[in-house]
Parts: structure tokens; C-alpha cells; sequence
């Protein structure tokens, strides 16, 4: 979460010398992150706007006494003098003991103070002090509200007016019950469930939604003349989920679900009335309310010398841990090589383990001081049987051939995706709900997105997620889609592939429903290509079958003797596939070493022939021999020879 | 008489720059200048002419005579310094088909590269698994804001009464937990793999990669994690980058950082001839995540952090990318649109 406050504001409560750049710059790289620094004029003077960002778990740092504390601390470590300037207060003279009367369910509320004061009219804030709010992004309204605004932001503790005489006779903060509603300051009607905390009037009419917004019917208006200034330390688990639910993100919801120090809650208070008093010019006319049932307690914390040294990986002085860990408000014991340690109240929160102190001394002590070197441990000897070579090759090899990697959303809309893929609870939008169980879909629409290229070759390697009663199977896959090519060509991109990559594999004809009739061949166990309806060309791989099938690199002896070459050309009684052609009349003898298919007419079909012995030089008289047997052998399953 | 002139010299000039070869140039020189050529025979045609005309023809037939003359020369001497095994090798060759791989398989193979050198297995997780390896063993407590509908993707399938609900990793960090489940330490580790968030806009894509680091060892420190993340930033982006570590927070680390990298814009500096740099903060850029491994997250795999410590990181691979390349792509969601007019382009 990142808060904006002026310089000028900041060092109202932190006396230092150094330059707001420097300060930015100091406390990035211990404490939280200035993310910009800004010159802006005010009332003519030169100011700087910080904007900062606060880790979630630092809600102590979301004020500007917040940023202040951190910087007495961060700044000496770079040379700089800095000191926090301390909070005093003038005791309230009370005039009146008006009745606080409030009846809390203190499983919802650590800790509630309340204060009566009464004004003369809802006057305007003056004019520095809405300059602050509004630096700080807030919109002043009128001087009741903009205290509480102001007061939050130099704090740190949310807080709210009541009109006191709309509260009457007695608040009850409690949880909603269903069918509750309240309505906000912008007359709009939200619908309160169960774990909702709200105040109501004891007479069963919601006044209030702590610490997230005020509703109408309690609010201080024009002619309020009681003020109820309010404070309360709400449970941050049931603030999340009402202000997350409703989509009411205030500040004061932002910092009270994170949990709120409640001993701040003083600060506050006295504080307010201070500016109340002074700008208002109220009268106090009760006593200040307060219910602190649930104090937390200190948490006494161990870490040993040793340890901090082992996680910063260098040698520290036990006087420089203790002076970071007392800067820091931290109580430290220090007995041997232990350090006993309790946070300040405003850390309870975050600081639970040695590792929170050790990170406290590592910050301030400075990351940047710290060495930088790799590790002298071995190097971990682990064999894993992984794919990731093998899909770096195989991405090579076609991209070698053309082919275009892409990268497609895993999740699709229903219509994508077959029967059963997993669906999304809670989806973006309709097209991505489901998560694929083929990458089909994805493909063609990236080869439709280029629909105006007349030939290409996209392909993905990319997990596909099968249902199973547990967490599905990922089971990752090579897919792809060709446009523009003859079926051949497409066809020869896989088998060039399969060879380079060793894999031995066999073609079937097989007709499925996605594929045009006659137009599929499936890979035994591996996967299958063919021609979709849609012309396009499409294949898809399991990968890991394909690894499984990969065989080892062989030798094969190189010939001696040179081979004779000769192109045959038959025809073809219909129905008949070529590859059977092609394995019978390569196993007509041994000396006939290859047989490949080179032209295509009609139905002929040209083969070119290797005759080739590994003893001598054929003749023409064997290499006739040779042929007669081979289309022998051919006219046997039905081929005639072409004149 | 003047037209007829210039015609023959057009006709001249035309049979000289198409000509083959010298031998060509000397037949049409003796056809036109020879002593029966065509030009010549004009220079006796020009007495028939009447007088107060032959002077002015006279000049321009010397003129046709000169350019047709210098024409053959030049053309000869180029044809002799010209001979004829000249080849033009400038040629543009024919187009071969090459493809493209993509740009995050580009940048996750260096990556591995890199962090293979220093002794690092990558490995392959669940991108689709339990709450617990998510979340819980990463020492998220109930209700944390990240486990939230709001941000992480979930399966609309019963929870598990052990492992809660069934997730789309929304970091690779899911794989911690379960690297240490699978071998003991020392461990050294990349995980980089598809991660799915929440979110959709032109710098957003709620399918993204990321690669997480995770070292675990005796007597590993912060030192060790600034020396992995400097082998990574100096090889990666190159040997002059520096990074430093920032205080933030983390479920699973204790302490976090946040990892910055000075910017290659303004080369650290913030400022470029005197103005503000736009690329960076003051001249750093943020790197991704990185911490300690938290105490419970070491439990959560059996591992005893008395032991034992660690370091994880957590860094996007597009983010990397896009730093790396200087590639300024305006809409995330291009990377994933497979046009092949932006993919053809890398």
C-alpha cells in the first residue's frame, strides 16, 4: 500500500539534517520504499511530496509518525543526525460528564474510546490543513471529518464522528444479521451478511459500519452541535472480508484490516481533541471513554548471536545489534551469546520469530553492506529424468524447417475444449473458464488469426490437463498446424522430425471424427496428422512417449562398392496404400537396399531402386537378374509395370 | 533531311547499348562510319542540299558523328573491362524457410543456461495443484489476501480435506515444498514453468512464466543470495549491471527483499543529460522477489532449520525478457497471440 505525505509534515515530528532526496534514498534501502519525490509549491513555500510504499506488514509505518520513527533510526546509519520529536499533550479540561453509554462484543473490539465534544457550527478546515489532506489524497469536507482524516494519517489509527445526539441512548457494536442493510454517506444501500461487525443504536437501527464507513443516519451534519469522537480496534479478519465484499476500500478498512496497534488509539484521541480544541474551539463535556479489555502481551523472543551471524553470513558486534535493536524500540537482554527481545507494541504483530529480529538487524545494519558471493557447498549430484533437452530439440528441429513457435492460453472457453476439462470457479470471463485438454483449438485460432498468409507452420510444445479424480494429469504435449503445403509436404515436415530425432514410428490410416474422412494417420501410441475439416493441417505428440521412443544412434558400415541406380514405374490397382508397397519390395532381396517413392501420376507411381552388393561391383547382367525379381515380386500383390 | 538525320542517330545509339559484345561494336561501327556506312554516305548526300542550309547540317552531322563515335567507345571499353565470367554475387539469394522460436522459449533457455552453470537442476511442478503447496506450506495463514477468488484461479472440484482446494499456481514457488519432498539437501534448484493470476490488461496476462530459484544447504546466508542474483543479472543482462536487495515482505522468506537492478537506460544514474530517466526509479528497476527461506516453509519439508537454511527467488521470465531485449511490446497479450507478423519478427 503506498501513502503520500509532505516533507514539511514529516519533519514536524523528526528533526534531522538530512535533504528530503537523501532521507528517500536512505530509508528505500532499509525501511520502506519511496517510490517518488516530488517539489511542490504550497501557500508559496517549497515542499516535497513523498510517496511511499508500505509493506502490508508494516501497518506501524502507514503514518506519518510511522515514517518518522523509522527514519530516527535508518538516517544515523548513513551519517545523518536524526531524532523523533516526542507527542505532548495538554490534559483536557473537562466541562461536562455527558454518558458514553456502549455495550461491546469484545471478540470483535480490543479496545474502544470515545470522547463528547461540543461546537459551535461545522466550519471549514483551514487552509494548510487541507493542503495536507489533500497532498495525501484525501478530500477535505468540512473540520470534523478532516480531523479525523488528518489525525488517522499523522497516527496511524483510523477514527470516526458521531453526531452525538443521533447515537443516543446506547451503541451496541455487535455482528449483522442477515437481511441487515445500512446506507452510506452517497445514499447507496449495501446488504450486511452475518460476519459483518456494526454499532447499532440499541434500538436494533444500524448506526455505523466500524471501521470501514459511516452511514447516514449517524454522521455529524451541518447542524450538529455534539460531537461523539470515536475510536475502535476492530478484528482485521472480519474488516477484510466485509470491506472485500462490499468493495468499500477506505483508508480506515486498509489499515484496520491489518490490525491496528492499539495503544496508538491514545495518541489519537488526545491528539484530536488537541485540534479540536484549537480549531474548533470545542468544549470536552464527557470523560474520555475507554474499554481495554484485551491487552496484548509482549512476546519474549530468543536469538542467538550465532544464528543472526549465520543468516547474514558476516561477523557483527554484539554493541551494533543491541544499539539497532534498542533504536528500533526494541526491549534487548542480552545474556552469553542470547539475546532476549521484546517489540514495541506497535510491532506485535509482525515480529513473532528470531527470523523478524534477524531481518530487523540485517535492514538496518544495511543489505548493501553485505558481501555478495556465490556458494562453497558441493553441488547438489542429482540425476533427473527430465524432458526438457528433448523438447529444446525438438523446437529446434522445426523451427529449422520453418515452423513458428507460439505460446496459447492454457485456459479456453467451453466451447474449446471437449467434455470434462477442468473448469475455472472463478473465471475472467466465459473464454477462458476451462483449461484444455488439447491444444487443437488454440492452434487454429492462431493459424485463423493468420488468415491472410497463404502458408505457414505453427507449433507449441505445452502441458494439456487431463481430469483425474486428484490433481489432473499434465501431460505435456507438441502440437502444430500447417497451412499451404501439399499433403506430402506436410506429412515429410513429421517424418523429418521423427527421423532427426530417432524415433521410430508406425503410420496407420484411422478415421476419426476431427479429421476429414480418408485424411488421418495415427502414430501407434504416440499421437496422430492428418487434415482437419477446416484444410488445415494439423498434429499433435505426447511428448514423453515420443523420448520413450527414441533409439540410440547406430552405425551403419559404409558400402565399398558403389550402387547401381534405376527408376522404375508402376501402376497401381486402386486402394492401394504405397508404404506396403514400399515394405514388400524392399524385403525382395538383400541386395536391393532401398526402395523410395520420387513421382506420383495419376495411379503410377516412380520408385528409385538401390541395387547394391557389399561384396563387389553389381553387373548389369545381376542388376537384371535383380529387377526381374523385384517385379516378379510387384506384380505378385497386383502392380503392373508402366512401358 | 533533319529528321532523317536524327533517326540515324537514335537507330546508332540504341544498336551500340544493345550490343553483345565487342565484336557486335565493330560491325555497326563499320555500318554507320565505315567507308560505305550510313553516316558517311550522308556527308556526300550533303552537297545536294542548297547552300544557305548546308552549313547548319553540316554542323549537326559533325555533332552525330562525335556522340556516335564517343557512344562506341565508351561502350567498347566497358565490354573489355567487363569479361565475360562476371557474376554478380549481390544477387538477394532465395528465401529459405526458417521459423521462429518464441520469445519466452528464448529467454527461459538462457535462463537455465545460466543458473545450470552454478550447479542448479531444473525441475517440473504441478502449474495445477493443492492450496497446501501453494499456500499453506509457504506459511500463508487462513484468509491471507492471495489465496482470495480475487487473485488466484481455482478448480471448481471438491477441496481436499487435507490439501484444501485445487489451484492454478499463481507463483512457482509451489515447488519448494515439493523439491524438498523429493530429494534431501543440498539442493539447488529452477523452476520455471506457467503461473496464472487474476488479472487482464495490456501489462498483465493471467497466463504468465516464472522462474524460481531455491537453495538449500548448511550454512547458507544473504551473501549467498546476492551472489546468485549477481551470477544471474551479470550473465543474463550483462557483466556492468549491478542489483541490490530492498527490505519487503514475503509469506515464505524471513527476511524479504525485493531485488532491483540498475537500469540500462541511464546506466544507474536516474538521469539522462540532466533530465529524469522514464525507464527507471532513480536509476534501478525492480527484479522480482527473494528471501530467506522462512523456518516454516523448511518444516513444511522436513527439513530442520536448525539445520539447514535457504534461499528462494521468484522472478517473471517476461519481465526478464522485455528488460533484457529493450523490446517495448505496448500489450502483454501480443506475446500470446500467435500473429505471426509480431513472432516472425524475433
Amino acid at each position: 500500500m503506498n501513502i503520500q505525505i509532505l516533507d514539511s509534515w514529516l519533519r514536524e515530528h523528526l528533526s534531522t539534517n538530512a535533504k528530503p532526496q537523501q532521507l528517500a534514498d536512505s530509508l528505500s534501502l532499509c525501511g520502506p520504499s519511496f517510490e517518488k519525490v516530488d517539489k511542490v509549491k504550497i501557500d508559496g513555500k517549497i515542499d516535497y511530496l513523498y510517496d511511499i510504499e508500505v509493506t502490508t506488514n508494516r501497518v506501524d509505518m502507514m503514518s506519518v509518525q510511522g515514517i518518522a520513527r523509522e527514519a530516527s533510526v535508518i538516517l544515523p546509519e548513513f551519517g545523518y543526525r536524526a531524532k523523533l520529536k516526542p507527542n505532548v499533550f495538554k490534559k483536557p479540561q473537562v466541562t461536562a460528564n455527558l454518558p458514553i453509554k456502549l455495550k461491546v462484543d469484545l471478540k470483535l473490539s480490543s479496545r474502544v474510546m470515545g470522547v463528547v465534544l461540543e461546537i459551535d457550527s461545522i466550519d471549514q478546515s483551514p487552509e494548510w490543513l487541507k493542503q495536507r489532506l489533500v497532498s495525501s489524497g484525501i478530500r477535505s469536507l468540512n473540520l470534523p471529518v478532516d480531523i479525523t482524516n488528518y489525525v488517522m494519517l499523522e497516527v496511524g489509527h483510523p477514527i470516526h464522528v458521531f453526531d452525538y445526539d443521533l447515537v443516543k441512548p446506547q451503541m451496541s457494536l455487535r455482528t449483522a444479521r442477515a437481511g441487515e442493510k445500512v446506507v452510506s454517506l452517497e445514499n447507496k444501500e449495501y446488504d450486511l451478511e452475518k460476519d459483518d461487525i456494526v454499532i447499532d443504536n440499541g434500538k436494533g437501527e444500524i448506526i455505523d459500519l466500524p471501521g470501514i464507513i459511516g452511514t447516514k443516519n449517524s454522521i455529524v451534519h451541518k447542524n450538529t452541535k455534539r460531537i461523539l469522537y470515536f475510536l475502535e480496534t476492530n478484528d482485521p479478519v472480519h474488516i477484510r472480508k466485509t470491506s472485500i465484499r462490499l468493495g468499500i476500500r477506505t483508508n480506515a478498512a486498509v489499515l484496520n484490516e491489518k490490525g491496528v496497534d492499539p495503544y496508538l488509539a491514545e495518541i489519537a484521541m488526545y491528539r484530536g481533541i488537541d485540534l479540536f480544541r484549537k480549531y474548533a474551539k470545542a468544549r470536552v463535556k464527557s470523560k474520555v471513554y475507554d474499554s481495554f479489555k484485551f491487552k496484548p502481551a509482549p512476546k519474549t523472543i530468543s536469538v542467538s548471536h550465532t544464528f543472526i551471524e549465520k543468516i547474514l553470513g558476516v561477523q557483527l558486534k554484539k554493541s551494533k545489534v543491541v544499539s539497532i535493536l534498542k533504536a528500533l524500540g526494541f526491549s534487548v537482554k542480552l545474556s552469553e551469546d542470547t539475546y532476549l527481545v521484546q517489540s514495541p507494541t506497535f510491532r506485535f504483530k509482525d515480529i513473532d520469530i528470531s527470523e523478524d529480529v534477524v531481518e530487523e538487524i540485517a535492514r538496518i545494519y544495511g543489505y548493501h553492506k553485505l558481501p555478495s558471493r556465490l556458494m562453497s557447498g558441493a553441488i547438489p549430484n542429482q540425476v533427473l529424468e527430465s524432458s526438457f533437452d528433448f523438447e529444446n530439440e525438438a523446437k529446434r528441429l522445426l523451427v529449422g524447417m520453418g515452423a513458428n513457435e507460439v505460446y496459447t492460453n492454457s485456459l479456453v472457453s467451453q466451447s474449446m475444449t471437449s467434455k470434462g476439462s477442468l473448469e475455472i470457479a472463478n473465471p475472467l470471463g466465459k473464454d477462458t473458464s476451462h483449461l484444455r485438454k488439447s491444444l487443437r483449438s488454440s492452434l487454429i485460432r492462431g493459424a485463423n488469426v493468420n488468415k491472410n498468409i497463404e502458408s505457414f507452420h505453427l507449433f507449441e510444445i505445452a502441458n494439456v490437463y487431463l481430469p483425474t479424480t486428484k490433481l489432473p494429469d499434465e501431460v505435456m504435449m507438441l502440437a502444430g498446424v500447417i497451412k499451404g503445403q501439399s499433403y506430402r509436404k506436410a506429412k515429410g515436415v513429421i517424418e523429418a522430425l521423427f527421423s532427426k530425432l530417432r524415433i521410430v514410428a508406425d503410420f496407420s490410416q484411422v478415421d476419426n471424427a476431427v479429421f476429414q474422412k480418408n485424411h488421418r494417420v495415427q502414430v501407434k501410441g504416440l499421437g496422430e496428422f492428418g487434415v482437419l475439416k477446416n484444410n488445415y493441417f494439423y498434429y499433435q505428440f505426447e511428448i514423453d512417449k515420443l523420448k520413450k521412443n527414441q533409439t540410440p544412434p547406430r552405425y551403419i558400415p559404409i558400402p565399398k562398392y558403389p550402387s547401381q541406380i534405376e527408376d522404375i514405374t508402376f501402376r497401381f490397382p486402386k486402394y492401394q496404400h504405397v508404404v506396403s508397397v514400399i515394405n514388400t519390395l524392399s524385403k525382395t532381396d538383400p541386395k536391393i537396399v532401398s526402395v523410395d517413392l520420387v513421382d506420383k501420376y495419376k495411379n503410377y507411381f516412380t520408385f528409385r531402386i538401390h541395387y547394391q552388393d557389399t561384396k563387389n561391383t553389381l553387373d548389369n547382367k545381376h542388376v537384371e537378374k535383380l529387377r526381374n525379381k523385384l517385379i516378379g515380386k510387384a506384380k505378385s500383390i497386383g502392380l503392373s509395370v508402366r512401358a | 533531311m533533319r529528321q532523317k538525320l536524327q533517326n540515324l542517330k537514335s537507330e546508332a545509339i540504341a544498336q551500340i547499348m544493345d550490343a553483345q559484345s565487342v565484336d557486335d561494336l565493330n560491325i555497326i561501327k563499320t555500318h554507320y562510319l565505315g567507308r560505305k556506312g550510313k553516316l558517311t554516305k550522308v556527308f556526300t548526300e550533303i552537297r545536294t542540299v542548297p547552300k544557305n542550309e548546308r552549313k547548319s547540317l553540316g554542323v549537326l552531322l559533325n555533332s552525330i558523328k562525335e556522340s556516335v563515335e564517343k557512344a562506341l567507345t565508351n561502350q567498347v571499353n566497358e565490354m573489355t573491362d567487363r569479361p565475360d565470367d562476371w557474376f554478380d554475387a549481390t544477387i538477394p539469394g532465395v528465401p529459405h524457410a526458417v521459423g521462429t522460436l518464441h520469445l519466452v522459449t528464448q529467454a527461459i533457455d538462457e535462463i537455465t543456461r545460466v543458473f545450470r552453470q552454478i550447479g542448479f537442476t531444473r525441475v517440473r511442478y504441478p502449474e495445477v495443484d493443492w492450496e497446501w503447496y501453494a499456500f499453506t506450506a509457504l506459511n500463508f495463514p487462513e484468509n491471507h489476501p492471495a489465496m482470495d477468488d480475487m487473485e488466484t484461479f481455482s478448480i471448481d472440484r471438491k477441496p481436499d480435506p487435507k490439501l484444501g482446494k485445487m489451484i492454478l499456481t499463481p507463483h512457482t514457488s509451489n515447488g519448494q515444498v515439493r523439491e524438498m519432498q523429493r530429494v534431501k539437501p543440498p539442493i539447488r534448484m529452477t523452476n520455471i514453468s506457467k503461473c496464472y493470476r487474476r488479472e487482464s490488461d495490456a501489462s498483465h496476462f493471467p497466463m504468465f512464466h516464472q522462474f524460481e530459484g531455491l537453495v538449500i544447504d548448511e550454512g547458507v546466508s544473504i551473501v549467498h543470495l546476492k551472489g546468485t542474483i549477481d551470477h544471474f543479472a551479470q550473465n543474463y543482462f550483462g557483466s556492468d549491471r549491478v542489483t541490490r536487495l530492498r527490505p519487503h515482505n514475503f509469506r515464505f522468506t524471513e527476511p524479504s527483499f525485493e531485488v532491483d537492478i540498475t537500469c540500462d537506460i541511464c546506466e544507474g544514474k536516474g538521469k539522462i543529460r540532466g533530465k529524469k530517466c522514464k525507464v527507471c526509479k532513480v536509476g534501478w528497476l525492480e527484479l522480482g522477489g527473494a528471501g530467506m527461506v522462512h523456518p516454516n516453509v523448511l518444516r513444511a519439508g522436513n527439513i530442520d532449520p536448525a539445520k539447514h537454511t535457504g534461499f528462494a527467488f521468484g522472478i517473471g521470465v517476461e519481465r526478464v525478457l522485455m528488460m533484457k531485449s529493450g523490446i517495448k511490446i505496448p500489450d502483454l497479450r501480443l506475446l500470446y497471440s500467435s500473429d505471426l507478423r509480431f513472432l516472425k519478427q524475433f
